[in-house]
């Protein structure tokens, strides 16, 4: 038996003191272990089974799920996937075998081909030996080939002709791109020790494609929820049409297979309701009566009373319905069919139905295409428009508010996977299209070729169009770029898919969380979208958004929300709602619905009295709330369809009752159901009980108070959820649930900053990012990738303070950081602004030592292709030699280019290249000659790895080889480094530790920050870490710094000062100190204590830029930019502004002019151009004859002035060569400069 | 005791822990820079012996060579007799020589299909006298790298001597505590307090050998420190005591040197 409300609301009453156990304070006993052993017999003996970290395992479970769901898809584990769905949507195209333009041409007794897809397979990834497959092919192979991971994919394309016998033929579609560790995937269930074998790392989650070596994932977007009504209040859509309001009720109706179709109701000032909705990019409008009337046989009377609901007294609303009705007697159409038949004539082209369909027909297609696509029956889609005009009607009427697009309670996540196939099921489509189109060409071109009865015809006409959709899946994976002409119902037409940057592993790991709100948004001038919303909690984090400009756009799951991505089994939930007393619109019919509501009109008197006042929601006093209950009749709606109505009194009760059966598991309510109960307002959101199952939406776990259990909450429901944070939040008789941690709202990189509650919000932000910048370890299987940089700490060091989640995402594996002993201090004057110094001994020991990994890929087919070579035949080899051995170099080169190469012409491993040393050689068959690529670099690298690339079978020629370099970068003045506060900082100088200063026990700080870097930017966190650090150091464990642990009665301070004190420290943190210099102890005591530093990925060696002389730019002689072309930095207008006001115009000159583009040029005294003096030939001999050794004057006599005809006034000036470019650039403009020299 | 009487710097040993490496001592009657001097030439002058050069012949381990040489480097070398061995910028040779330096060599392969730790026990020395330091014949050794089977590390490190001024593997010392005044009588610092001075800081391990002053004591202001607690920790190559001595010997040398100076100065 459900329990009634009252007896759930007592339990949660009686229970949520003693539900709250001991999550938040109690922790602090426990003393954490580094657990070293343990790890490494981890790393030697990976597990055969289950993963090492299974929250790290989960965090590409969005995009392996959802692309898991394009092959299978259901509540049991069915053979149909979203791919199924989407080719039985795309349904049959069907083409004649005469040319239908020909109006005379009858269709009745003409050949009539029909085609569709039947069954799509996709095969594992697999090597291609031969004609035939072999072994399974790995990720790994593919990354260090250069590859893309892809499957084989196949279809049946299936006709009829005259619908006779169906016949089918298997088509190659290409290969599909295959999501890593999907089911797809060679690696999907593989364990840990697997991965190794394959090698992968042993915590290797997928979730992502591998196109050309390159790794890449699908982003998360966010889009509007789908199968949900929203209103809107858009200025915009008032330019829609003459009489268009800036009301709107906007729904997004999702497929079955994920495809969406987006349709906005909008209010006409003269009372009309129009339709929107774009098809193919176009936008088309259709009175909503027509659709009304074409869905369901209705009569005025009947339409006025479902719209009305029997609320006869609001004459805002009869009117306006029945202005509606009035304005719809234009038409002239009636009946069902006659609507039906109406629309059908009217987008016969639009939907591009076959000629020999009536209008009828056309119009029923319609209506299952186009109108609220997420219902199948057109009595649902009728109830489900009713339902919007209501809404739009009470928007008008000020009665309820808008919705904001903008809150995560409108919106849902577009997965990876539902793109993927979306995108694929338009590719599907036009191949159908493709066929059609090439087989009207025929009839129009030869139309004695067609034949429908023979399979070479069609065979023929199959092969000329194109169907490798795993192409084009591929280039929108490697681009990006959805090319499409339906534009698939999004808003953005690029930037799909990133790479997923294995920095570090933090970086790493974000990029499966982050979630954009979609390139459209971050054109956008007002910032109102990238607002930090209140029903964003535990959805999205707070503090991991970069700042800048994606700020608020780029956001980041929480840790704790996961994304639907199954499909729930719903089936019983609407003869569930009615037992619970939600009655049916149609069985009670509008009267008797009417009469449930004790007071007929009372509800709309309610609301419409107070037109006037403020539309907000106001609070009301419990009289009136109970009133508003009882008199409210609200829809209830599951996933987008009405399943019924009830006071809003029952349907709160419903709501209360079935959420204690979802958490507790009873009569079949999934745990992932949304259960959505807006309570009725005055000038609040709609009411109603909206219930959600579909797939795609963000749901997070909390404690259900009344049982204990973890229940799933939506971010629709959330907002009218009463969840505590913490134990001491809980109400009784209203909280009904509690967070799992108050960690929970933030993104897994958040939660790694220690003490973040401690810090100032925005350094907690700038943490999340600079997190993602730091030096670390990216990955294990170093020998295996071939990424284009790879940045690598050697000396990388578990933390000492490190909170809760670090152990349980086993960051330990990749460890992101060096421990330092800092102290704050300002010492020698190096550590001002943000700089720090560093301790000398402390870098020769190793301290923050990386190494940069630079990739380079050499393919001689591609270079033959592009030097135009015809011949398949490779002409290009790699070698210091040409056929049988013979060398075509000088013996004294040979022996410079084997110091560094060896025969096969390329670099031995370990070697030291400098800039301008031999890279590889190539003997080119055709001019018989061996070149040598040169390497090109700022810094010198060592040859790493030099890897041969073969085709699939290991057949070819070795035409491809990939060569890593090393690059040595041990820490130098200029380097940026910063702790997990966000206080980041460049090395100024390395101190011997002699200098350095030193406490009592002969402890040198490995780092000295300057005291100012904290008043401003109060990181307390980093503080409290480096108390915890010291005590964790001194009595060798690790400290737990998860954030929310310690309040005023228990401070942080207190906790460690105890333990600093037990080891016989100073409370504070503090130690008097002694300068290296002179042995004296300082004036003050230093605080002093170890902190975890990340080393960043800015470097100077990446940075510094110098020049004297260099290349200059062709057109203004001046020095070019960049400094990978060997540019200058520019000296721009505000530096000149500068020195002007220094009034040191030498200098000015001097870099303006002399080391820029100085230049001597001709001038006419007489007529003070420039550009009029010119060489005569005929004069030239003589100048040279003069013996001068000057170029310039020794021609002067043999320049004349255009103009004036005469080399009298000719003389020599020093300019600008850009001056000189300026008035040419005049004269072409028949401006003239004229120079007065004196 | 009596510090007035004493001529000059006197040196009170303490206890010498040969576990530990440490030496503790007093050094009193002395200025502080005299102090500050020794404290930092035991840090950075005293010369030892460390792997300078490793010419590597195979290293197929996981390690790569800029790597494996810089931990090679940092392996402690018994350095006792350091004496016998010269600067290689002193020594005649060209590169390196029996008289500037010796040559260890590490030759490991692995065959066995567990790991094999290659370690400091592993290096040959062709000096009896400039070996891996071991603290125990239990001692295992220094980690250089692992292999794995078929791997094989082959090479030859030449060791040279060196002061930690140009390199902190030359360091003697692991750490020199030094400290004047335990009870800040000189009020050189400034106790940061939120109540209580005495609650708040704890008195150290040398709080015990001077007087604490009384709450009603007047400053001297005029008092200078002359009295500092040093614990010297060797990192092994030698005994904590021949880093003393040696340190100090260097300060006389330098003090001689300048004197040399002054007497070559004609006047």
């Amino acid at each position: 038996m459900p329990p009634t409300p009252s007896t759930s609301k007592e339990k949660s009453k009686t229970k949520s003191a003693a539900a709250v156990t001991d999550t938040v304070t109690a922790a602090r006993t426990r003393i954490d272990h580094f657990n070293t052993l343990q790890r490494q017999v981890l790393a030697k003996n990976p597990s055969k089974g289950r993963p090492h970290h299974a929250r790290i395992a989960a965090l590409s479970a969005p995009h392996v799920d959802s692309f898991n769901s394009i092959f299978v898809h259901g509540p049991i584990a069915s053979a149909s996937g979203l791919l199924d769905a989407a080719i039985a949507d795309l349904g049959s195209r069907s083409v004649f075998a005469v040319n239908t333009n020909d109006q005379s041409a009858s269709l009745k007794n003409t050949p009539k081909i029909k085609f569709w897809f039947s069954s799509i397979t996709v095969a594992k990834p697999q090597i291609e030996v031969g004609r035939g497959l072999g072994n399974s092919l790995y990720p790994s192979e593919c990354r260090e080939r250069g590859i893309s991971y892809k499957g084989k994919m196949q279809a049946k394309l299936c006709w009829s002709v005259n619908n006779g016998p169906v016949q089918s033929d298997p088509r190659s579609l290409g290969h599909l791109p295959i999501m890593v560790r999907s089911s797809k995937c060679n690696i999907q269930d593989a364990s840990p020790r697997e991965l190794v074998k394959r090698h992968e790392d042993s915590s290797e989650f997928g979730g992502y494609f591998i196109v050309n070596g390159i790794e890449r994932l699908i982003r998360l977007l966010i889009v509007p929820r789908r199968n949900h009504a929203i209103a809107l209040l858009r200025p915009s859509f008032m330019k829609r049409g003459p009489t268009y309001s800036h009301f709107g009720v906007s729904i997004r109706c999702v497929r079955g297979d994920m495809s969406s179709q987006s349709m906005t109701l909008h209010y006409l000032t003269d009372g009309a309701l129009q339709l929107r909705f774009s098809y193919k990019k176009s936008e088309y409008m259709v009175p909503v009566l027509l659709i009304l009337r074409a869905l369901q046989e209705t009569s005025d009377r009947d339409l006025f009373m479902r719209i009305t609901q029997g609320r006869t007294g609001n004459t805002f609303l009869t009117d306006r319905v029945e202005l509606l009705l009035r304005g719809f007697q234009g038409l002239a159409v009636h009946s069902r069919q006659e609507c039906r038949g109406y629309i059908g004539s009217k987008f016969h082209v639009m939907l591009d139905s076959p000629e020999d369909s009536t209008d009828l027909e056309v119009g029923e297609e319609f209506l299952k295409r186009i109108v609220l696509v997420h219902l199948e029956k057109d009595q649902e889609k009728f109830d489900m428009l009713i339902f919007m005009i209501q809404k739009l009607y009470s928007l008008v009427a000020g009665e309820c508010a808008v919705d904001n697009p903008d809150s995560p309670q409108h919106q849902e996540v577009l997965l990876g996977g539902h793109l993927f196939a979306n995108y694929m099921k338009e590719k599907l489509g036009d191949i159908l299209d493709g066929i059609c189109t090439q087989i009207k060409t025929d009839v129009r071109r030869f139309p004695a070729t067609v034949d429908f009865q023979s399979k070479i015809y069609l065979s023929k006409v199959f092969s000329k169009v194109n169907c490798d959709i795993g192409k084009k899946m591929e280039y929108f994976l490697a681009t990006g770029n959805l090319v499409s002409n339906t534009g698939l119902d999004l808003q953005q037409v690029s930037g799909y898919t990133i790479v997923a940057e294995k920095l570090n592993f933090y970086r790493y790991l974000s990029h499966f969380g982050s979630i954009h709100r979609g390139s459209f948004f971050a054109e956008l001038k007002t910032t109102t979208v990238r607002k930090l919303l209140p029903e964003a909690w535990g959805f999205l984090c707070p503090v991991h958004t970069p700042d800048g400009s994606p700020c608020g756009l780029l956001n980041h799951l929480s840790h704790t929300c996961r994304i639907v991505t199954a499909q729930l089994d719903v089936s019983g939930i609407p003869a569930l709602v009615a037992s619970l007393g939600v009655g049916q619109m149609r069985g009670l019919g509008p009267k008797a619905l009417a009469s449930e509501v004790q007071n007929g009109d009372a509800p709309t008197k309610v609301d419409s009295d107070d037109e006037d006042d403020e539309t907000d929601a106001v609070e009301l006093d419990p009289r009136e709330s109970k009133k508003l209950l009882q008199n409210n009749v609200v829809s209830v709606q599951l996933d987008g369809k009405c399943i019924g109505y009830a006071t809003a009194a029952t349907a709160k009760r419903v709501a209360d009752t079935l959420r204690y059966w979802k958490v507790s598991g009873e009569h079949g309510v999934p745990l992932d159901l949304e259960i959505g109960y807006v309570p009725p307002s005055k000038g609040g959101q709609y009411p109603g009980l909206f219930m959600f199952s579909t797939a795609a939406r963000m749901m997070r776990p909390v404690t259900y108070l009344p049982n204990n259990k973890t229940d799933m909450v939506g971010s629709f429901e959330q907002v009218y959820m009463d969840i505590a944070c913490v134990k001491e939040d809980v109400v009784a008789g209203i909280t009904t649930h509690i967070e799992l941690h108050p960690t929970s709202m933030l993104s897994v990189v958040a939660n790694l900053t220690p003490f973040s509650d401690f810090n100032q919000s925005p350094r907690n932000m700038y943490q999340c990012q600079m997190g993602k910048q730091a030096m670390g370890t990216p990955a294990h299987n170093f020998p295996h990738r071939t990424d284009n940089k790879l940045y690598r700490l050697q000396t990388g060091q578990s933390p000492i303070v490190r909170p809760n989640l670090y152990n349980e995402y086993g960051m330990d594996e990749y460890p992101n950081g060096m421990n330092a002993v800092v102290a704050v201090i300002a010492y020698t004057g190096y550590d001002m602004e943000d700089a720090s110094i560093l301790s000398k001994s402390a870098h020769e020991r190793g301290y923050g030592y990386g190494t940069v990994y630079k990739s380079e890929f050499i393919d001689l087919a591609e270079k033959q292709k592009r030097s135009g070579g015809t011949t398949t035949k490779p002409t290009l080899h790699f070698g210091l030699f040409g056929e049988n051995n013979v060398s075509y170099m000088s013996e004294e080169m040979k022996a410079k280019l084997e110091a560094f190469l060896d025969d096969d012409g390329l670099p031995r491993i370990g070697t030291l290249l400098n800039d301008g040393d031999p890279f590889y050689a190539v003997f080119d068959d055709v001019t018989q000659s061996v070149s040598v690529t040169k390497f090109k670099s700022f810094e010198s690298a060592y040859v790493d790895e030099v890897r041969l690339i073969g085709n699939d079978d290991g057949s070819s020629e070795l035409q491809k080889v990939h060569i890593k370099l090393r690059i040595p970068r041990p820490p130098v003045i200029g380097d940026k480094f910063s702790s997990r506060h966000g206080q980041k900082g460049v090395i100024s100088q390395k101190w011997p530790t002699i200098d350095m200063p030193f406490s009592e026990s002969g402890i040198t700080p490995d780092v000295i920050i300057n005291p100012h870097a904290f008043p401003s930017r109060m990181t307390i966190g980093m503080f409290v870490e480096s108390l915890a650090g010291k005590s964790g150091a001194l009595h060798g464990h690790s400290q737990d710094a998860t954030p929310f642990q310690f309040n005023e009665d228990h401070a942080a301070a207190d906790f460690f000062g105890d333990e600093l004190t037990a080891a016989g420290f100073n409370f504070h943190g503090n130690e008097p100190m002694y300068s290296g210099i002179t042995g004296q102890e300082f004036k003050a005591d230093i605080y002093i204590g170890v902190v975890y530093y990340q080393r960043l990925r800015h470097m100077v060696s990446d940075k510094y830029q110098v020049r004297t002389t260099g290349p200059i730019h062709n057109l203004t002689h001046q020095p070019i930019k960049g400094r990978k072309r060997f540019g200058g930095i520019r000296l721009g207008e505000m530096e000149r502004d500068s020195l002007l006001a220094h009034g040191v115009s030498f200098i000015l000159q001097d870099r303006l002019m002399n080391c820029s583009d100085y230049s001597q040029t001709h001038v006419c005294r007489l007529c003070g151009s420039i550009v009029s003096p010119i060489a005569i030939a005929s004069k030239l001999g003589s100048g040279l004859d003069s013996g001068s050794s000057d170029r310039l004057s020794e021609s002067r006599d043999a320049i004349e002035c255009l103009m004036c005809e005469t080399s009298k006034g000719i003389d020599v000036i020093a300019i600008p060569y850009v001056f000189r470019y300026l008035c040419a650039e005049l004269v072409a403009m028949n401006v003239k400069i004229k120079l007065d020299i004196a | 005791m009596n510090l007035g009487d004493a001529k000059g710097p006197q040196v009170t040993i303490r206890s010498i822990d040969h576990e530990r490496k440490q030496l503790s001592f007093i050094l009193w009657n002395c200025d502080l820079a005299v102090a500050n001097a020794l404290r930092r030439i035991m840090m950075a002058e005293v010369p030892t012996m460390a792997i300078d050069l490793v010419d590597i012949e195979q290293n197929s381990s996981v390690l790569v060579d800029e790597m494996l040489s810089h931990r090679l480097g940092l392996i402690p070398l018994t350095s006792t007799n350091i004496r016998d061995i010269t600067y290689t910028r002193d020594c005649n040779c060209a590169e390196y020589c029996q008289n500037c330096s010796v040559v260890l060599t590490l030759n490991v392969r692995c065959d066995s299909d567990t790991n094999r730790d290659v370690t400091a026990r592993d290096l040959i020395s062709t000096n009896p006298n400039v070996t891996p330091y071991f603290s125990s014949e239990e001692d295992a050794g220094v980690v250089i790298c692992k292999l794995r089977k078929g791997q094989e590390v082959r090479m030859r490190c030449i060791a040279k001597k060196g002061t930690s001024k140009e390199h902190a593997k030359w360091s003697p010392v692991a750490a020199v505590a030094f400290e004047y005044d335990p009870h800040n009588k000189l009020r050189h610092t400034t106790y940061w307090v939120e109540t209580d001075a005495l609650k708040e800081w704890p008195v150290g391990p040398n709080g015990a050998e001077e007087v604490a002053p009384g709450p009603d004591d007047p400053f001297d202001y005029k008092a200078k420190p002359e009295k500092f607690y040093f614990v010297v920790e060797g990192t092994g190559v030698m005994d904590p005591r021949d880093i003393v001595e040696k340190a100090l010997m260097l300060v006389h040398a330098k003090v001689v040197f300048v004197v040399q100076d002054l007497q070559k100065l004609k006047w």
